[in-house]
């Protein structure tokens, strides 16, 4: 398959107010202002496939959304290039805004005091979509979504659920060829999360639409995406599947142990370290345990110790 | 075009949703038509003319610039919003001109205050007090374009302000000096005739004669023939020349916010 989004050594830099306490400093910075750096993406690099389903992951403030911004077209990267499906995004954005679809999970662009229907219908207007097409789109998406009961409820009386599930079926009644969605999971319960998970799926697998995906939840990339990328101050610190990024730390074993009070604890070891049967004569010898059992290292773990700097990836584990 | 429209439309129905609203508009405008009809009848001191104008074209011209300021009803700080918290880029993944949709959702508004509050608000007044009828019916076509380039300058003034946000942390002071000023300088609340001389000679060279006292003087006779068609092109000049400085503080604007990021 050929590349859709292909990135180049991004960069953007913001230049940031250093704003400084007391009455006299503030009269200074009047005159004197200073300013500090803060590279927000720091040479990114990166290309996505057609039809392939990315999670964009990694701390607040990592540069995740300054990144989707510049994919998205509303702001120019200080230097690298963007080329997403012919487009340069930022320099044709009118054009290139066409074929793309975007949800901010925290901000709705629905109309508030308007049934469902009617920020759809307007969808219609914008994208001009040919009627046929939407009519059998947004049947299809009702049907998919569960969205008969509600559609023609006013947004303001939807739950977050539903109203998420609105903001997705209006990003995507275009069949726009490349979707972001950042957070799209944000504040829902179990039921409306996997809702919408499985719909991404349906529309990645039944319409090879090409699906960028940001979350905080582990949940949502596990069982969405077959691709990761996560970001860390500003830079890409891995990139590869799933199963590769669990692989790497399989090594990690968890152990939740009993004891005879029943109290419990988890303990986490390197088998690379220590073997096994180290681990377990140890464990054995020195307390009264009622019961231990093994648990392989969880995605959310793994990824909980690359935020927090415990575990180094190195070159090899970066993919590519 | 046709989504433009949609864009009034959709706003049109947003504003019905609001019933009380849509009630208390309808009392509000008629309890401002009775005070100021009270205002100047006082001021009238039983008198048939102050400086030739009669009573009936004082009330005349107030009604029908309380029935354009009606339709130019709207968050003036939507822009400024928008900025703060950072959606203005959001508007910017739609394929809509921004702006575009911006007048045409004010328009949508400015219908729904027309029809549902300013009308009903006239045909009290009928019966409330005496009120010229249009000079003819040729008079009355051409105020009603009048009205609409009256419409856009005033709609073009808020726009630039509104646009400084980009630079400016607020535009509130500015606004409501701006506000201030459109409605002493363009006669809402005292009809330009009785400006003073000086004031009078001022105004001709702004933009505010154009916004509600060009489509009143038309309506009522004042101009007439050829001289409508010169204070028409007087509008479009106004707006032309508001229309460019809005556009160039826009494109400025909108690349300050994608190049250097906001």
């Amino acid at each position: 398959m050929e590349n859709i989004i292909e990135v180049k050594n991004i960069k953007r830099y913001y230049k940031i107010a250093k704003e400084e306490k007391g009455f006299w400093a503030s009269l200074k910075s009047l005159v004197n202002k200073k300013y500090e750096i803060k590279k927000a993406v720091d040479d990114i690099s990166f290309e996505i496939k057609k039809g392939e389903i990315t999670g964009f992951i990694g701390k607040n403030g990592a540069g995740k959304s300054t990144t989707i911004k510049m994919l998205s077209g509303i702001l120019y990267p200080d230097s690298g290039t963007v080329k997403i499906d012919g487009y340069i995004p930022y320099k044709q954005r009118k054009q290139y805004v066409k074929n793309i679809g975007v949800v901010f999970g925290q901000k709705s662009q629905l109309h508030w005091d308007l049934p469902l229907i009617e920020s759809f219908e307007l969808m219609k207007y914008i994208y001009k979509i040919p009627k046929k097409v939407y009519e059998e789109n947004l049947k299809k998406f009702v049907e998919l979504l569960d969205m008969e009961d509600f559609i023609n409820q006013p947004v303001r009386q939807l739950s977050l659920g539903q109203r998420m599930r609105g903001d997705i079926v209006a990003a995507l009644l275009h069949s726009p060829k490349l979707v972001f969605l950042d957070e799209p999971t944000i504040g829902l319960d179990v039921v409306a999360k996997e809702k919408i998970r499985e719909f991404i799926k349906y529309m990645n697998k039944n319409e090879q639409t090409t699906i960028i995906f940001t979350t905080h939840d582990m949940q949502d990339i596990e069982k969405v995406c077959e691709r990761l990328i996560i970001i860390d101050q500003g830079k890409k610190v891995y990139d590869g599947t799933i199963a590769e990024i669990k692989n790497k730390y399989s090594n990690i074993k968890n152990i939740e142990v009993m004891y005879e009070d029943g109290s419990k604890e988890m303990k986490t070891f390197d088998i690379n370290k220590i073997p096994m049967n180290q681990v377990m004569e140890k464990l054995f010898t020195e307390e009264s345990i009622k019961d231990i059992s093994i648990c392989e290292p969880e995605i959310d773990g793994i990824i909980r110790d690359i935020y927090e700097g415990k575990i180094e990836l190195n070159a090899d584990t970066k993919g590519e | 075009m046709r989504t433009y429209v949609e864009f009034a439309i959709k706003k049109f129905q947003n504003k019905m949703a609001y019933r009380l609203e849509f009630f208390m508009g309808i009392v509000n405008t008629i309890i401002t038509i009775v005070v100021y009809l009270c205002i100047y009848k006082a001021l009238y001191e039983g008198k048939a003319e102050v400086d030739g104008i009669s009573y009936a074209m004082t009330a005349t011209s107030f009604v029908i610039s309380l029935g354009l300021s009606n339709a130019f009803h709207f968050n003036e700080m939507f822009i400024q919003d928008k900025i703060h918290d950072g959606s203005i880029t959001n508007e910017f993944l739609k394929p809509v001109n921004f702006v575009f949709r911006l007048l045409w959702e004010n328009i949508g508004e400015g219908l729904f205050r027309v029809v549902f509050n300013f009308l009903p608000a006239v045909v009290f007044a009928c019966f409330y007090t005496k009120l010229c009828a249009p000079y003819s019916m040729g008079n009355f076509i051409i105020m009603l374009i009048s009205v609409a380039l009256g419409y856009l300058v005033l709609w073009l003034l808020s726009l630039i302000i509104q646009v400084l946000s980009f630079w400016l942390f607020s535009v509130w002071g500015i606004m409501t000096i701006k506000n201030v000023i459109v409605n002493i300088l363009s006669g809402v609340f005292l009809p330009l005739w009785f400006m003073p001389d000086i004031i009078k000679k001022i105004i001709v060279f702004t933009p505010f004669e154009s916004i509600y006292f060009t489509p009143i003087r038309i309506y009522l006779g004042e101009v007439t023939g050829m001289e409508m068609l010169s204070k028409l092109s007087l509008q479009l000049m106004w707006i032309g020349i508001l229309g460019g400085m809005a556009g160039v503080l826009w494109s400025k604007g909108v690349k300050k916010l994608v190049v250097q990021g906001g």
